[in-house]
């Protein structure tokens, strides 16, 4: 058994060396830990420069870098195996901002940092222009507001306080100021003038103009404004038309309405009751017209831009045609012509006078018939068979005259 | 074995491929229902496996008919579009038919000779012209033809028991099934019952040896002896119908068809409405209807006798409203969803082997004997002369229907439609076609943009639709109340449905469409117009859909066409003998049982003769009625009749003809003085109703008063007209009513007027309009609004100012809330305001809440047309807060503002008055716009009222407006805090662009009226311009 003894130490320390060996190789190997820093020394980079991020190792491992900007997130690898040499991709690197890294080796994070790219102030400097709303009302309350973005060519808002100059003509006036960025954006509200018309804007950042913008002024409320009337004659024949002309219509700022601003004529008649008409303004004049009514009546217009402006008024009398008409009777009276029509100058009335006629019987309004005048004549007939044989109370109307025939015997 | 072919099919398949196959390229687009096939073919080309489509109807799916046809033609259309799709789809259709419909004369007459004959009178069947030429019914042909096809086998698996005929007759029966639903589940019914009756009453002929001598009992044995077959075939066929289209189903029970019935012409009483009668039963059944008992006694003989009922059933049916019995049988669902020519269709088809047999026996059978005998060669020559005389002409007069009395409008060209919709992304709105017919399918399967109107009415969604019998909103003018309500609504709400662009074909819904704000943008240079409405967004981009089952997806795309190939593959090698006859095999079974035409029946020979004279007689009789209908002058009621029949379908020299011969009014100056009147009256009413009474009449005079209804597209009209009559000899004629005299003072005028232009877009780009050429919207005031309740109706009025520079287009949208802030309805103004406003004009307005009509059961349908008829919406609650959102945008039409009021006078409760055009346009449509005020100068009601006649320049209108009686009205919330224009709100508005507003201004227009409810009123007026300078 003395051998087994031996063989058992034997066995045993031999384990003992392995086990100890074997630990401290483990130990040894962890102690090697990799580590990496960068080289590169600028922490801010302009748009569209090329950024390489340049790491020192201590073991050269397989490394990625992790980058991160207000555009994404991305994982890029080594340039070449096992260095830390990173070019951050164009797209990334033409973008104004933080960017955040980390460096990844095998076992996690070996280095992080921050770069910021700030905009590129020697790329040409674009513009980026807004102008709204495009028209306003004239008066100087109202206005109109311009932005600029000033940036780099990659689309960069340039730094705040970068000077932006903004000129803007209207009439023989034209104004130019210095705006300082701020929060990215330059802005001016541009106020109206007293006078409409149309305001040009231009601004200009560097080297960089802008197009031509243009805002429309227009004309403010319009005030009170005259009426007066134009007719070929004063006599209520029914058919020429008289015109409502007004004077040219303002605004406080004695600029011209702007056109087509509609106007409404009301007229008043002699009985109360209203008629109108309405137009709209060509250079700040309306004109509405109305036919000349066909009886003695006496009219007071006044004209409204509703809730603005008002005219005058303005009082015209119409006087009548004629006095008296003919009436015949013919056929047992059973056919009636009115007429000739006679007009102011003994001229036959125009075609289309209305005469109408009320067929009463017993008191009671049995029809009415309304015709219109040819040649100054007008013939109504009462049939037989509809007009049973009788007498008849007739009244005829024409051009505000009104005659009365009583029994009429119809046979 | 008869080895040769059967010359008869081949002629009947050669005329029938060329008569047909060239007469479709003429008729068959214009036909009812092709253009609907080719949609849903261009459907299935486009997407196959997708059975939603966005076209039509916000959107529905396909899964609601079908698809075998369908896809049929969009197969075709990969290789030479999709028209060749369509025309490859309806000659296939046509070989089927006939070769199906001599199958069947096979197994019904046994006789190849017969069969052939039939063939050959199939090709000239009305039934059948009038299905593929006037309707354009494809899959209904396509699934008779197969079913038709199907029989024979059916015929041999019950008799001989074979597998093989029960595959081969399932796989036909499985193309019919896939390519129409209806076709199999009545076909069913009315044609395999009766094949089984046949092979049962066959089966007891070999027991009994002939069929007198079948008995009841030996009738039922048999039947259980044939029951296992039959039952297999009957589940094998069940579990087909359910498979095959099972998407279909699926879809039937998830969405069910709540449409309204929709009017059909079959359903009508045929004695009633004529044209129904002579579409729907005289020419289908053509000239079958003088072989009426031949065909009835040969189908009531013992072997047939299953087909005598099904064809008396057929026929029952197939006269839709003029008997009961269709209703009682149907029950009232059924027959108001299903079109009832499909089964006189049936009938006629059905009957064809008999007519077949008929002119067999006719040429060159027994019948040809006995004539001869009796009355010589001669006679049976002019009869036979006779019979294809009628043949001709009735084929004639089928195919010319579509030609002389054309079912659908002129052909459009779809071209600039299409370039129009294509630009400047006009496809990112839904349209609306308007007049085009079917047509609009057409446009629909071309373009990408989609439309809220469709032309499959089943798989409609929306309960503006549903609720309401139209079948498309582009026809709605044939449809009354119903149809032209359904489009108001669309027209009045567009931003609900992204609704921008209309085409109309038809100038009578113009009127219509500018009164609810819509804007002309330009003529096409195929004639269409093209109306526009502003203020609509476009259409989101992700669009709802139902989606379905990928399942279901497969089925429907895969099943239809494998039931084709595999009906192809099992069958072939029959076709292959059939036609070709290349091998030998004996006859079918069938052959045996077929009848030596011998003896023709004594009786039926003499009541033939006696059927033959009765119809002659009919049809003399009906040739005396339409002569006496011509007969016009014969009475005073007579002649005012047709004097407005003459004047409404514009027929002047008719109506001049009715005139006075002696009245002094020459044509010219008829043609002269109708040609110058315009108006609401004369350019867009249809006459609906006339009622003439005599007042007073001697023996050559008298009087007539005249009421007449005129429907047009804004209002029913009632408008009396009192004429004299005079009589000349016989005839009465109209005395011409007098014409207005009045001559304008000048003959030549000049005016100044302002005139606007928008370029739109100043940049031709495809990009978003650029900044800079966005113009602001038109700034607008409302300076009153308020809810009004008046009988248990709200509404909400006020008035609006344009306060900008610039003329606006302006769109009011109300809403109604109860007082917990929750929403109870939104609507449009409609046509109570002005759209357009000039700068600084005011506009009062109304907004009525349409609820959708008839959306209760109960609630009764009027039966006459109304098209002002109009449904208020049911408030559960009372509203109490109201929002109203106005927009502006910037126009430049329809701002014609040249008509005076030029004289009034108050008569009571009427107010008349003149209207005088003082401008350059001529006024088609005035509108006057009568708002009410009270004693404080506060709106309380705005009304409206249509002249009927229209307005020359320089001329003078008159009219006679009621007043109201508004003591019912009542002022429920008048709170302007919710009031919104372009967004902002509007009292910031007044403060900063009219902060000293003179509103004194407001009453100066008011006319005093002391009236029930309301001591003002004041009256505004809208001019629509048919015809624009």
């Amino acid at each position: 058994m003395k051998l087994r003894k031996k063989y058992i130490i034997l066995l045993l320390l031999g384990s003992l060396i392995c086990t100890i060996s074997i630990a401290f190789t483990t130990v040894l190997e962890k102690t090697d830990e990799v580590s990496a820093v960068l080289l590169t020394k600028e922490r801010v980079f302009e748009a569209g420069n090329t950024i390489v991020l340049d790491f020192k190792l201590s073991i050269p491992v397989r490394t990625q870098l992790f980058i991160h900007s207000s555009f994404g997130s991305n994982v890029i690898d080594s340039d070449k195996q096992n260095t830390a040499h990173f070019v951050v991709p164009e797209f990334m690197a033409k973008k104004k901002g933080l960017v955040s890294y980390t460096l990844l080796g095998e076992s996690g994070s070996l280095y992080e940092g921050e770069i910021r790219i700030i905009s590129n102030t020697k790329t040409k400097v674009h513009l980026e222009s807004y102008i709204g709303p495009p028209s306003i009302i004239a008066g100087g309350e109202d206005y109109t507001m311009q932005i600029i973005v000033p940036t780099d060519s990659y689309d960069n808002p340039l730094p705040d306080s970068t000077a932006v100059l903004i000129r803007h003509q209207f009439l023989d006036i034209e104004k130019e100021s210095i705006l300082q960025s701020k929060d990215m954006i330059g802005w001016v509200n541009i106020f109206s003038y007293d006078q409409s018309g149309r305001i040009l804007l231009f601004s200009k950042v560097g080297g960089t103009v802008s197009k031509e913008f243009s805002v429309e002024v227009y004309p403010s409320l319009p005030e009170n404004f005259e009426i007066r009337s134009n007719r070929k004659h004063a006599y209520a024949d029914g058919n020429q038309i008289t015109e409502f002309i007004t004077s040219i219509i303002k605004d406080e700022y004695g600029n011209i309405v702007s056109d087509g601003s509609l106007v409404k004529f009301i007229i008043k008649d002699a009985k109360g009751l209203l008629l109108h008409t309405q137009g709209s303004t060509v250079n700040g004049q309306a004109v509405g017209k109305i036919l000349h009514p066909d009886h003695k009546d006496t009219w007071q217009i006044k004209a409204y831009v509703p809730g603005m402006a008002e005219s005058n008024t303005l009082t015209i009398a119409y006087t009548q045609v004629l006095d008296d008409f003919e009436v015949k009777f013919d056929n047992d009276n059973r056919e009636i012509t009115i007429g000739p029509l006679v007009s102011f100058m003994e001229q036959l009335t125009s075609d289309g006078t209305i005469v109408k006629i009320d067929v009463f019987k017993d008191n009671q309004k049995i029809e009415t018939k309304i015709k219109t005048s040819s040649q100054g004549l007008v013939r109504f007939l009462l049939q037989d068979g509809f007009y049973a044989s009788g007498n008849y109370d007739i009244q005829i109307k024409a051009l505000g005259v009104q005659k009365e025939f009583k029994n009429i015997k119809l046979r | 074995m008869d080895k040769t072919t059967n010359k008869y099919l081949i002629s009947a398949l050669l005329i029938g491929v060329v008569f047909h196959g060239a007469t479709i390229f003429f008729t068959l687009e214009s036909t009812y229902d092709a253009l609907i096939h080719l949609f849903f073919g261009n459907h299935y080309a486009n997407n196959w496996f997708e059975p939603w489509n966005y076209s039509w109807y916000t959107g529905f799916t396909v899964m609601g008919y079908p698809p075998l046809v369908h896809q049929s033609i969009g197969l075709f259309s990969y290789i030479g579009g999709l028209k060749f799709g369509l025309f490859t789809v309806a000659i296939i259709a046509i070989i089927l038919f006939i070769t199906g419909i001599y199958r069947f004369a096979l197994v019904l007459t046994s006789n190849r000779k017969v069969a052939g004959y039939t063939a050959i009178l199939a090709v000239f069947s009305s039934a059948f012209i009038e299905t593929l030429h006037i309707f354009g019914q494809l899959p209904s042909i396509i699934g008779l033809s197969i079913l038709l096809h199907a029989l024979p086998e059916i015929y041999l698996w019950l008799k001989i028991g074979k597998y093989k005929y029960l595959l081969n007759a399932l796989s036909l029966l499985a193309v019919t099934v896939t390519s129409h639903h209806v076709t199999p589940i009545f076909g069913m019914v009315f044609f395999i019952f009766p094949l089984i009756g046949m092979v049962i009453m066959d089966v007891s002929r070999e027991k009994a040896g002939s069929y007198k001598e079948i008995r009841f009992l030996m009738f039922l044995q048999s039947f259980l002896s044939l029951f296992k077959r039959i039952v297999g075939f009957g589940f094998g066929s069940l579990l087909l119908i359910i498979v095959c289209i099972l998407p279909y189903w699926i879809n039937t029970k998830n969405n069910p068809i709540t449409q309204v019935p929709i009017p059909h012409g079959s359903r009508d009483n045929f004695f009633e409405v004529t044209s129904s009668g002579l579409v729907f039963f005289l020419i289908p059944w053509g000239i079958l209807l003088f072989l009426l008992p031949y065909i009835w006694y040969r189908f009531y003989s013992k072997r047939y006798l299953f087909f005598g009922l099904s064809i008396t059933l057929l026929t029952i049916l197939g006269t839709g409203g003029t008997t009961p019995i269709p209703r009682i049988m149907l029950g009232e669902n059924a027959f108001n969803i299903l079109t009832l020519d499909r089964f006189t269709l049936w009938a006629s088809i059905m009957a064809l082997p008999m007519f077949g047999e008929f002119s067999y026996r006719f040429i060159e059978g027994d019948l040809k004997q006995k004539i001869q005998e009796k009355y010589g060669g001669v006679y049976h020559r002019i009869l036979g002369g006779l019979f294809t005389g009628v043949l001709v002409f009735t084929t004639f007069f089928t195919m010319s229907l579509g030609y002389f009395r054309p079912s659908q409008p002129q052909k459009i060209k779809m071209l600039p439609i299409l370039n129009f919709l294509s630009q400047d992304q006009h496809d990112q709105w839904r349209y609306l076609p308007l007049g085009f017919g079917d047509q609009m399918a057409w446009l629909s399967a071309q373009t990408k943009a989609m439309t809220v109107d469709g032309n499959y009415h089943s798989a409609r969604r929306l309960p503006e639709l549903t609720t309401r019998a139209v079948e498309r909103l582009e026809n709605s003018k044939f449809r009354g109340v119903e149809g032209i309500g359904s489009l108001q609504q669309f027209l009045t709400v567009p931003e609900k449905y992204n609704l921008k662009y209309v085409f109309s074909n038809d100038k009578f819904y113009d009127p219509i469409l500018y009164f609810c704000g819509w804007q002309r943008l330009r003529q096409l240079e195929n004639g269409i117009m093209v109306w526009e409405k502003l203020n609509v967004p476009p259409l989101s981009s992700i669009l709802p859909k139902e989606d379905v089952p990928t399942f279901q997806k497969l089925m429907w795309g895969l099943i239809p066409l494998c039931t084709v190939l595999l009906a192809f593959i099992i069958n072939i090698q029959l076709i292959w003998v059939h036609a070709l006859k290349s091998r030998y095999k004996s006859f079918p079974v069938y052959f045996k049982f077929g009848i030596h035409y011998k003896e023709f029946q004594k009786s039926i020979f003499k009541a033939s003769y006696l059927w033959g004279f009765l119809m002659l007689i009919f049809t003399g009789y009906g040739f005396y009625l339409i002569y006496i209908k011509n007969v016009k002058q014969i009475h005073p009621v007579n002649v005012t009749e047709s004097y407005y029949d003459a004047l409404d379908f514009k027929e002047f020299e008719r109506a001049y003809s009715y005139l006075d011969p002696k009245s002094n009014k020459t044509m010219d100056q008829y043609m002269l003085e109708v040609a110058v009147t315009d108006g609401l009256l004369s350019s867009y009413a249809k006459l609906n109703e006339i009622n003439v009474d005599i007042i007073a009449q001697t023996d050559s005079t008298a009087k007539a008063k005249v009421i007449t209804y005129w429907i047009t597209p804004l209002e029913k009209i009632e408008k009396i007209f009192y004429h004299k009559l005079v009589k000349y000899g016989k005839k009465w004629f109209v005395k011409p009513l007098p014409y207005d005299l009045d001559i304008p003072p000048d003959q030549l005028f000049a005016e100044n007027i302002t005139a606007f232009y928008n370029h739109g877009r100043r940049r031709v780009s495809s990009e978003q309009t650029y900044h800079e050429d966005v113009l602001k919207q038109p700034v607008l005031e409302v300076l009153s609004a308020k809810i009004i309740e008046c009988s248990d109706q709200y509404s909400l009025i006020g008035e609006i100012q344009n306060i900008d520079n610039i003329p606006a287009d302006v769109v009011i949208t109300g809403t109604l809330y109860n007082s917990n802030d929750e929403k109870l309805a939104r609507y449009n103004a409609k046509h109570q305001m002005k759209h357009k406003l000039m700068p600084k004009e005011i506009t009062s307005f109304r907004i009525n809440f349409e609820g959708i009509a008839w959306i209760d059961k109960e609630d009764h349908k009027p039966k006459t047309f109304d098209p002002d008829q109009f449904t208020a919406m049911k408030f559960d609650e009372k509203p109490a807060k109201f929002n109203l959102q106005c927009a502006g945008n910037v126009t430049t039409v329809d701002l014609y503002k040249g008509v005076a009021i030029n004289e009034l006078s108050i008569n009571n409760d009427h107010v008349e008055g003149v209207l005088f055009n003082s401008g350059l346009e001529e006024v088609t449509i005035p509108l006057l716009l009568v708002s009410y005020y009270n004693k404080d100068h506060e709106l309380v009601w705005v009304d409206h009222q249509y002249l009927p006649e229209g307005i020359r320049p320089q001329r003078k209108q008159y009219f006679d407006y009621q007043l109201l009686d508004l003591s019912g009205v009542n002022t429920i919330n008048k709170d302007l805090k919710n009031v919104f224009v372009n967004g902002l709100l509007n009292t910031l508005i007044s403060d900063k662009v009219v902060p000293s507003r003179k509103v004194e201004h407001q009453s100066a227009q008011f006319l005093p009226i002391e009236g029930k409810g309301f001591s003002y009123i004041k009256f505004e007026i809208n001019t629509y311009i048919g015809a624009p300078n």
